[in-house]
């Protein structure tokens, strides 16, 4: 959806000129620590400062150069002992092969070029990133710099919820025209959610910015921002969110029913101070046969439901657009004893899928479907695995269990989240993926280091299986 | 101007992140076992940084 013009004169110039300045500062960086280039690439593909600016950075192929570098600085400098490749990188780069058939049959072969243009590059990232994952504070700075790149969108988003007492769905104005990406109302609601347990993790665990007062204001204050996000930009997908979000977070309290009575009354205070455009659209939940939206989805699935059974290897991206779709909105009148029910008939064609699982079974089939299911499941499972076995580790390996469990919710988040907004190739999940794949192969590096004993002390060893 | 501060905050916070990401050599290599074993030194070392 595009929003109308925002005027984009004004001091844009001398925000161009700071923004080429830290460009210039970060890639520099990388320079003396290679390293450095990765997160400029997480940065650049997350905030996209070629989009907020006005000149120069919109010429300059900013993320192809990140790329290149990262790969370079990989290939040629970077400690390659033991490097571990993960199945589900093999599974990824299965599923960029695979989507890469299904663009060149596709049935609108203009426009799934155009998507595939830039999945390919989210999921070729998601395959290379846990490569370059070797170390704690390698995995830590890549979520820190995905966060605070993402913060950037969050507390635009929580100030002008709170400046304007809640904006409505499409209306909040998160700094950039076009509604894509992470700056879309729905992915955003969903993706700032999702990172509430790894920004929680941030204020016990973090090395970076070690956790003293002021670290951890900024963190809860981020999280408030976070909170905020749905409210402001009226998303239902994300009340969902947050619902689901408290319920995980039960799992890993200490005092259970404190966590619960604090939640119960913060959410009493929280819904007469929430703006009425969002009680409005929130309560539209139970009613969903009478809102349009809510009913073009449940008919867009259906459809593709039966597109599958003719086509079960998809019809390539952006299938959708051949869809014709007619279906009745419901709407109930007058008291429980005495209703009408008033069906409309709504006609209704190229509607988006609304779903990243009926994005995946329309788009790329029955084949397309099991992979990003497998893909995303075995994280899930990964993660539960190594919650359980770090739950009593040595001190310094203390973060492990929590980490595991912050990244655990929020794919799980994502997962949910993802039932109602076609984000099957959201770069920052894939990141997040990366982040997943990348602490597993470095804790089973870990594990075989471990194993390993000095020939002079004649401790027995027991090498555990990595995994 | 709520735009700006936001950018202002974030972008700082990374600038700041890099600028200690790059005194840290333990971004680029870990200790491990192979590398050193000093006397007496066990399983449990100390954290970076903490």
């Amino acid at each position: 959806m595009l929003l109308p013009g925002r005027g984009k004169a004004g001091k844009r110039p001398v925000r161009d000129l700071v923004f080429i300045a830290f460009l210039g500062l970060f890639f520099l960086g990388g320079f003396r620590k290679p390293f450095i280039f990765v997160l400029v690439y997480v940065y650049i593909d997350i905030v996209s400062p070629q989009r907020l600016t006005y000149y120069l950075l919109n010429s300059v192929p900013i993320s192809m150069i990140a790329v290149g570098l990262c790969v370079a600085a990989w290939a040629l400098v970077d400690d390659k002992r033991d490097t571990r490749v993960a199945p589900r990188q093999l599974l990824i780069a299965l599923l960029l092969l695979y989507c890469w058939q299904t663009t060149r049959t596709a049935d609108f072969p203009v426009e799934a070029l155009d998507k595939w243009g830039w999945v390919w590059k989210a999921l070729a990232f998601a395959a290379f990133l846990p490569l370059t994952l070797r170390t704690r504070l390698r995995i830590e700075s890549l979520l820190l710099i995905m966060i605070l790149s993402a913060s950037s969108i969050i507390i635009v988003g929580g100030i002008k919820t709170i400046a304007s007492g809640g904006g409505g769905y499409g209306s909040l104005n998160l700094m950039v025209d076009n509604n894509s990406g992470l700056y879309e109302g729905s992915t955003i609601s969903t993706v700032a959610i999702a990172i509430i347990p790894l920004i929680l993790w941030f204020t016990k665990h973090g090395t970076v910015f070690p956790p003293d007062w002021k670290v951890k204001g900024f963190c809860y204050a981020l999280v408030f921002s976070c909170l905020l996000i749905p409210v402001g930009t009226s998303t239902r997908t994300g009340l969902l969110c947050i619902g689901l979000v408290a319920v995980l977070m039960l799992r890993d309290v200490k005092r259970k029913f404190l966590y619960l009575g604090l939640l119960g009354v913060m959410g009493l205070a929280a819904v007469p101070l929430l703006p009425s455009a969002f009680t409005e659209r929130m309560s539209t939940i139970k009613t969903y046969k009478a809102d349009e939206s809510a009913s073009t989805r449940l008919a867009v699935w259906k459809w593709t439901w039966e597109y599958a059974k003719d086509h079960p290897f998809g019809g390539g991206f952006e299938m959708y657009r051949q869809n014709q779709i007619r279906y009745d909105t419901e709407k109930v009148e007058g008291t429980a004893a005495n209703s009408t029910v008033e069906k409309t008939l709504t006609i209704d064609k190229a509607r988006a899928f609304h779903s990243a699982y009926f994005e995946m079974l329309g788009e790329q089939g029955w084949p397309g479907l099991i992979l990003w299911i497998a893909i995303n499941l075995i994280g899930i499972v990964r993660m539960e695995v190594i919650r359980q076995r770090y739950r009593k580790a040595s001190p310094d390996q203390a973060w492990v269990s929590p980490l595991a469990g912050a990244l655990q919710a929020a794919h799980i988040v994502y997962l949910f989240g993802a039932a109602f907004i076609a984000i099957a190739f959201q770069p920052f999940i894939y990141m997040l993926i990366g982040a997943q794949i990348g602490l597993d192969t470095y804790l089973a590096r870990k594990r075989s280091e471990a194993s390993w004993r000095p020939i002079k002390r004649t401790r027995p060893t027991t090498p555990e299986p990595a995994a | 101007m709520i735009d700006n501060f936001a950018l202002a905050v974030s972008h700082g916070l990374i600038m700041l992140a890099v600028w200690l990401l790059l005194r840290r050599p333990d971004l680029d290599r870990e200790p491990g076992p192979k590398d050193h074993a000093p006397p007496g030194a066990g399983q449990g070392g100390e954290a970076p940084g903490a």
